[in-house]
This record gives C-alpha cells, structure tokens and sequence, in this order.
C-alpha cells in the first residue's frame, strides 16, 4: 500500500494536505483512508521526532551521493580542458598583479584540488550522519520490544544512534552538510570570478560560447557570461542557508523543539544551488575557449619576476638588484628580456651572458621544477596523477 | 605600479628647478634607481622647501600627512621610489596580531633553513647563524622584550629583519626559494593543528566532567521535555550523555579538518613554485606534515582549512549554547532542577539576592561571535581570485578570536558543570506535573493488541479526565478508567507513575536503567575514567 501511494506521489496524483500539516501525518492518514485499522497500528514505536530526522538523514545521505557525482564530473571536466590546452602560458596573479607565468594546466588542476577537499568534507559529513535514529520515539526511546539495528541494517545506516535524546535534539549533520556545501560554494566563486574577469574586454583571455552566453536587451553587442556571474552569486544564498540553521539552532534546549521544522527549506535551498553549481560550471567549463592569440600577445607585459639562478646571490640582495632592473624596464618601457648585458652589469656585474635563459616567459616557466610547481615535467606529472584518479580515459580526449 | 613612476616626472622637475637655487645639490642622473631612497626623499624635501610657493606637490611624491624619514626600506623595496603613506602602513599591518603566529613562524624558518643548506643552497654555517639567530629571537619573544615594529608590516618581516640585524649577511638567504605566501599559509596550518590539539584536549575534558556527573546522580528522574513542554521522564544521566554524543561528533569534525590541513604549502613560493633545487618532501617531513602540497597555486591562494576550521568551532559553539540555554533554565526559580555554587555565579550590583548563572549565559552569548567568525571569512573568501590576494590577511583575527571563545567556552562548562548540584528534592516534587507517564502507559495499551493510534486516543481522553479531576493518571481508579476503556485491568498499575514509566523503557539506547548503565560503561571505557576517582 505504501508502493501504491509512492507512485501516486510520483505521478503528481497525491494530494497534500494542510489540514494534515506535513509529510508524515499527510501519508499516514492517505493510508488510513486507503486500508483502515492496520494504518493506525504504523505509528507503534514511533514519534514523529523520530521518523523526520531518520527522513532527513536519509535525504542528506542521497543529496551528499548526487553532490560527490556532480563534483567528481566538474573536475573530469576541468582535467579535459587542461588536456585540449596543453602548453598555454598564461599570467599567474597575486593582488591580482601578474606575478609568475603559470601553465593554465596547473591553474585548473588548483581548483581540481580545491574540489578534492570539497569531496573529502561531503564524504566525511555522510560518515557521521549515518547513523539510525529510528527509535528514539519522542525522546527517550520505548517499552516496547522493538530492533533499532534491524531498521538501521534495512536502512543502510552504520548502526542506530546510541542516545535517544541526542537522536531527535540535534541537527548537527545539517549544519555540517551546509558548512560543507558553503565552503565548496566559496570554491566555486572564486572560479566564477576568475572566468567573469578573462571573459572581460581588458582580459580577453577566454571566449564562452553563445550556448553559455547572454546578451543585453538594450545594448547590441553585448556578449555577458552570466552562468558565472550567477555561479559567483549564488554562493551568497548557500552561505546564508548556513546563517540559518546556525541561529535557528542556537540556544535551544533540548530535546525538539518546533523551531527545529525550519530546518529544511535552507537545506533543501542550498542542496538545489549547489547541484546547479557545479552542473553549470561544467557546462560552462565545455563551452569556452582559451584564446591562445591575446594571450601570448599580452604575456610579454607585467615584467616577470623570476628568481635570478646564481645560488651565490644572497636571496635579498638578488631581490632588490631585480627590483632595480624592473624600474630600469619600466623607465624604457621594455621587457627584462630587453636589457642589454651591458645594461645589467651596470645594474650589477654578476650579470652573465647565460642570464638570457632565465628571463622571458617561455624560458620563466621551464625554469620551476619543485615539486608542485608549475614546470611542465611536474604538471604532466599531476596531470597523470588527475587521469588516473579519476579514470578518464585519454583516448576519448578531444 | 606604473603610476609610481610617474611622480617621479615632477621630483625631478623639482630637483632641476632646485639647483638653479642651491648649486651644491648634483644634478641627478637620469636613471633615478641608481640613487638611494633615501637621498631623493632628502633631495625631495629639501627641493620643496626652497620651492614651496612655486611648486604643487603631489601627495604621491611627499603625502599631506608627512613622512617620517627614519623609516627604513621595505624588504620588498627593490623596484620601489617611495614608502607607503602612514596611513597606508596602519590599515595594512598585520604584525598587531599575526605576531601570535611567531612561534610557527619560526619553526618554518628552521626547517626551511635547513633544508636549503641540506640541498646545498647555503651553507651549512649560514645555517647554523640562522638557527641560532632563530633561537635567540624566540627567546627574546617570550621574554617578552621583543620589539614588534609596525614598519615592519608582519611577523615574518619583522622575524627576518631582526635576525638580519643580529646575524648580518647570512640572514639575507633564508628567504631563498620562499615567499610569504607559502610562508604565511604553511604557519597558519602549522597554528591550526596546535589549536585543534588543544581544542581536542577540552573536549574530552569536557565529556568526562560530564560522565562524573551523570556517575554522581545515579538515578535522578527529571523531565525531558519537547517545545518546552514535559514530555517523557528521563534519567538526568541519560540528558547529561546526549551532550556527550554531541562532543564526540565535534571532536570528529576536528579531527577530520585537522587530516586534511596537514599538508604542508613550503615552497609554493610566490605561487608557481620554484626553479631552485628545494626538497619540499623534507621541509614537509620535518614539520610533521602528511606531504607537500600538490599543486602550488593550490597552496597559497585556498583558505578552505580556515572555513572548515570555524564551521567546526561553529557548530561546537552551537551545541554548547544549547547546553547554556538548558542550564539557565533549569538556575531559574521557576524550574530550579540545579543550583551553582557561588563559585560559578555572579550577584547584582543592585538587587541584593540576585545569583545569576553568568558563566552559561556567556557560553550561550559567546556562541554568536564563533558564527560571526565563521562569516567574516566566508564573505571574505568569496568571488577571491586566483592566487593570493591581500585580503586573505583578515582571515587571521576572525580564526584567532574563534579559536579563543571556543576553547573558554569549553573550559568554562566544564568548570560549571564541576559546580553544581542538582536539587533532587525539589525535581522529585514537580516531577507528577506533566503527565509525563502518558505514552507508557499508550504502550501498555499497545501490547494489549490495541493499534497505537486508538490508544494514543484513549490515553488522550484519560489525561483530560485527570485534568478535570487534577489528579494524576496513577490516581484514577480502575473503574473509572474501564469506564473510558474497557481493555484496562489491574495490571495497568505498574506502568503508570514516573518510576515505573522510566523502567518500562528498554529499547536500545533510551533512557531505561539497564540501557543507560550500557552507556554509561562504553563512555567510562572510551574516555579512560577511573570509577574509583568518582566522588
């Protein structure tokens, strides 16, 4: 019988009833209607203190699966477009100043690491929560000869909850399950950020396709890349699910209190941005493209500082002497690469012929090797290590 | 940064205009940077006061606020015409509080050391200056007698010039193959895993002190409520141990943010790594981390191990406000359950026989900042771009101050909860108040083969006869309650009353004697508590 109202709710044939206040008393009486007297022998051994919070375990545990699904596609995503740009050198940013040539590989495996951790919270926050509260009735469990391990063995659950105060009192899975969500959020705005600023004009550094673009319904010409803007956005609404449930539980004694039904909605709400997060950075992620052209004509700018090689130089001094050759480019308006030797010896006589391999981008990025670094040996490593983790396979690689 | 050049433009203007007036000045040379900071800043004021009607000086070149000619170049100065501004200094410093991060600090700069000479990068009595230069400076610092320069900007600056001061040359290779970035971030990790240690430390302080007390007041039956209401009576033992499961899943929560910190960001650099022969695997060795970071934009730019960090403490905070809340009530006069001894209360400055709980008001209350530090960073963090930006120095203090209210939090309740008595008498009276054996005796009715609903019903319609009545459920004679239903025999007598209710509950983890001395058995074994030391 419950099968048979199952599929009337998923046909959209059930009706819900105020009157009949929520979910649980909704189905229970549908039932009651349905068979009679057997119905109302359902709720033995049960308070509805326990039956929501074994729900929403449940949904929490289901929601997590879908999340760590969509996660793990966003960075299959990201190693594929690292792989369909091997070699681009782009600015690498601090103070959003250009800083260091970067390979865009390894600025896209950052944020592949970032998702790592985000799963790795999600995965963690599905441990703790498994656990059964059915049977903890009201409050402080039943007379009756009932087997909590035998509903949390047919629930999945780790095992059931030890204490039955503690089962129905506390969201702390909920909490936890939005703390995790508002951190990868956070992730995710960074990246939407990013994306929003290469896309710009000034940047130019990547081109989204009409498919992930929206225009203006005043100005022409207008290309806008708003699936970020609102990647970037939509965070904020993930964070205040989170204030939510943290002051809606604050200072509530114990065991339930009806505060604790306003628990859902931001939760729910949060689940449903999350998911359209990450489904739409991926999107978005498989429908640019890098432009290669603009950016090697605007890497030359922004005098790249690369830590001149002669281990005999003392670190500060090495500093402050490039220091001095950058204000020198700046007042000739040239590139370090365009320093003649005699320039630099003047600047400082340690200064050899073999300094022309250290400066310029191409010969900047080739010099990193340390482990992690941007170097194209140590890229291809992490590269390797993404593909195998995730098990993509390379063939299939556009 | 370009626009720093321009100033120059007028500087000079200023200085060729000064020598038509004051001849012993040179004339400078066309490449500025060949010339010290500060004899152009010299030159500059000099320049301005011979010239100070005829020339409009920018404040990029001398700032309306004046500039203190003392100070000295900046570490980061090399390409650089002029100081920052005072005002500009005051906003962005840090050292006023990331000096809390000089022990770390420190020991990053150890391992660093000597891993750079290990890898023949200094030598190995430049590193042996370092380290005791290193030692000497960390004595000085908790002596107290170490000088923390604002000029200075951070802990680290102010760690590195000082120790140049003291050691001279070999000082300036310490920072090879290192940049603040990863510097910053490897200390913030190396803080946070002491934090959490002793975070982990209260906490288990904190569940024993509660089992001690659960083990004190065996048998005390009090009210267990839901929205406030008397619902089903409960062991106050089984009550004190739900905060105990609740502790056990913070400490969790810790534990596992503490996992995945513990990687370590050291030579990361700047954000690209380095082409310097480092061996980060052994720097990340010799702190005690799992290994070194994979990725070095990665390393400097995420925070994610600060948000995890604060929504850990948040929802411990969280928790023990609910603790506050309870035992605020239970020190009112209307419930009086539990009374604080003087030692753990506080008095009016107006009202003569005020004793207030304040402790766990302040628990409760403190709770908020630990959410408020939470958000500081969460809203710092947000749309942040690759790869370190400035901003992410606020997310010290929000962490430190966090930090801070938790642990008091968790000490504080421990120390309450060591000083109070539950007032036994007085719970055993108000306890018949509440009808708080209704659904035992529902259940009763259940294993007599009526479906749960219709006794739910019927034990509805007895609790309002005894609301006419005003008496208890276990007053009602069995006449009178065969007369509302005919199922009730003689046996119904040893399912109502709140002695007999608590010991009809057995299901596995409610709050029947036999389950909740289970329990109380699996936290002494786990937390390690001596059953002898129990008062």
């Amino acid at each position: 019988m419950l099968a048979a109202q199952n599929e009337a709710i998923e046909a959209g044939d059930f009706v819900w009833r105020t009157d009949r206040e929520d979910v649980h008393m909704n189905i229970e009486a549908a039932l009651t209607d349905m068979i009679g007297e057997p119905a109302k022998k359902l709720h033995t051994a049960r308070s509805r203190n326990d039956q929501v919070v074994t729900d929403l375990r449940l949904w929490c545990r289901d929601a997590i699966d879908s999340i760590l699904f969509h996660i793990k596609k966003l960075q299959v995503v990201l190693v594929y477009l690292a792989m369909r740009n091997e070699g681009l050198i782009v600015p690498g940013y601090t103070h959003l100043q250009r800083a260091q040539p970067v390979l865009l590989q390894h600025l896209l495996l950052s944020y592949v690491e970032q998702l790592e951790r985000d799963a790795g919270r999600f995965i963690d926050c599905e441990n703790r929560l498994n656990f059964c509260p059915l049977g903890a009735c009201a409050l402080a469990g039943t007379g009756l000869p009932i087997d909590r391990f035998m509903t949390s063995d047919a629930l999945g659950f780790t095992a059931p909850l030890r204490n039955s105060i503690d089962a129905v009192s506390d969201r702390d899975f909920v909490l936890e399950f939005l703390s995790a969500s508002s951190i990868a959020a956070i992730h995710l705005s960074r990246l939407g950020e990013e994306w929003v600023l290469w896309a710009s004009e000034e940047f130019g550094f990547l081109v989204p396709s009409d498919s992930v673009s929206t225009g203006s319904s005043i100005m022409p010409q207008k290309k806008n890349p708003d699936p970020m803007e609102l990647v970037r956005g939509k965070s904020a609404r993930v964070v205040g699910d989170l204030i939510t449930v943290l002051v809606l539980c604050k200072g509530l004694p114990q065991a339930y209190n009806r505060d604790l039904q306003e628990d859902k909605e931001p939760l729910f709400d949060s689940v449903k941005t999350i998911m359209g997060m990450l489904e739409v950075t991926a999107e978005f992620a498989q429908n640019i493209t890098f432009n290669h052209e603009r950016i090697q004509r605007a890497l030359p700018l922004g005098i790249w500082m690369q830590q001149p090689s002669p281990i005999t130089l003392l670190r500060r001094t090495s500093h402050d002497i490039v220091g001095r050759c950058v204000a020198f480019c700046l007042s000739k308006d040239c590139q370090l690469s365009d320093l003649s030797l005699d320039e630099l010896m003047a600047i400082d006589p340690v200064f050899e012929k073999d300094v022309y391999e250290f400066v310029g981008v191409n010969n900047s990025v080739s010099k990193f090797c340390s482990y992690g670094s941007t170097g194209s040996a140590c890229v291809s490593e992490q590269l390797s290590y993404w593909v195998s983790k995730l098990g993509i396979s390379t063939d299939a690689s556009e | 940064m370009r626009a720093l050049i321009e100033p120059a433009t007028p500087v000079v203007s200023l200085l060729r205009q000064a020598t038509t007036s004051r001849n012993d000045i040179p004339e400078p040379s066309p490449y500025l940077w060949q010339h010290s900071r500060r004899r152009r800043q010299r030159w500059a004021v000099e320049a301005m006061d011979s010239q100070k009607a005829a020339v409009t000086i920018t404040s990029s070149v001398v700032p309306a606020g004046g500039k203190s000619l003392s100070k000295e170049n900046k570490l980061w100065g090399g390409r650089f015409e002029e100081s920052v501004t005072d005002a500009v200094e005051r906003f962005s410093e840090s050292i006023s509080f990331d000096k809390a991060l000089y022990k770390q600090d420190i020991r990053g700069s150890r391992a660093h050391a000597t891993m750079l000479a290990a890898q023949g990068l200094i030598t190995t009595s430049d590193r042996d200056s370092i380290l005791n230069g290193l030692d000497v400076i960390e004595r000085t610092i908790e002596a107290g007698d170490f000088v923390w320069r604002t000029d200075r900007e951070d802990v680290h600056m102010n760690i590195e010039a000082a120790l140049t001061d003291m050691i001279g040359e070999p000082a300036k290779k310490l920072h090879t193959a290192r940049s603040r970035n990863d510097q910053v971030v490897t200390d913030l990790r190396l803080w946070c895993r002491d934090a959490i240690d002793s975070i982990l430390f209260h906490i288990k302080k904190l569940q024993v002190v509660l089992v001690y007390l659960a083990m004190r007041n065996e048998g005390l039956i009090v009210p267990g409520y839901t929205h406030l209401q008397r619902a089903q009576p409960v062991l106050l033992q089984h009550l004190l141990l739900s905060y105990v499961e609740q502790l056990e899943r913070d400490a969790g929560r810790f534990i596992d943010c503490k996992n995945r910190l513990n990687f370590c960001p050291l030579g990361a650099c700047a954000l690209a790594g380095t082409g310097l022969p480092i061996d980060r695997f052994m720097t990340s060795d010799a702190l005690g981390f799992t290994a070194p970071l994979r990725n070095s934009i990665d390393a400097v730019s995420d925070r994610d191990f600060v948000l995890e960090f604060l929504s850990a403490s948040s929802i411990a905070a969280i928790h023990l406000s609910r603790l506050g809340e309870e035992w605020v009530l239970w020190a009112s006069e209307e419930f009086g359950f539990l009374v604080p001894s003087d030692s753990v209360s506080t008095g009016s400055s107006i009202m003569p026989q005020k004793k207030n709980p304040d402790p766990m008001e302040l628990v409760r209350g403190k709770s908020a900042r630990v959410v408020g530090d939470l958000i500081t960073v969460l809203v710092l963090c947000k749309g942040l771009p690759q790869a370190y930006n400035r901003d992410l120095q606020e997310d010290k203090e929000p962490l430190f101050d966090s930090v801070k209210t938790i642990m008091g939090m968790l000490e504080v309740t421990a120390e309450f909860a060591q000083n109070i008595t539950f007032n036994h008498e007085r719970i055993q009276r108000a306890l018949p108040a509440g009808h708080l054996d209704a659904t035992t005796l529902a259940d009763y009715l259940v294993k007599k083969g009526v479906p749960f609903r219709t006794s739910h019903d019927i034990v509805g319609r007895c609790v309002a006869f005894c609301l006419s009545k005003d008496c208890q459920l276990s007053d009602l004679s069995l006449d009178e309650l065969t007369a509302i239903d005919p199922v009730f025999e003689k046996d119904v007598y040893e399912f109502v009353g709140v002695n007999n209710s608590v010991s009809k509950f057995c299901s596995y983890g409610s709050t029947g004697s036999a389950c909740v001395s289970e329990q109380l058995s699996y936290w002494v074994s786990k937390l390690g508590i001596s059953t002898d030391a129990s008062e």
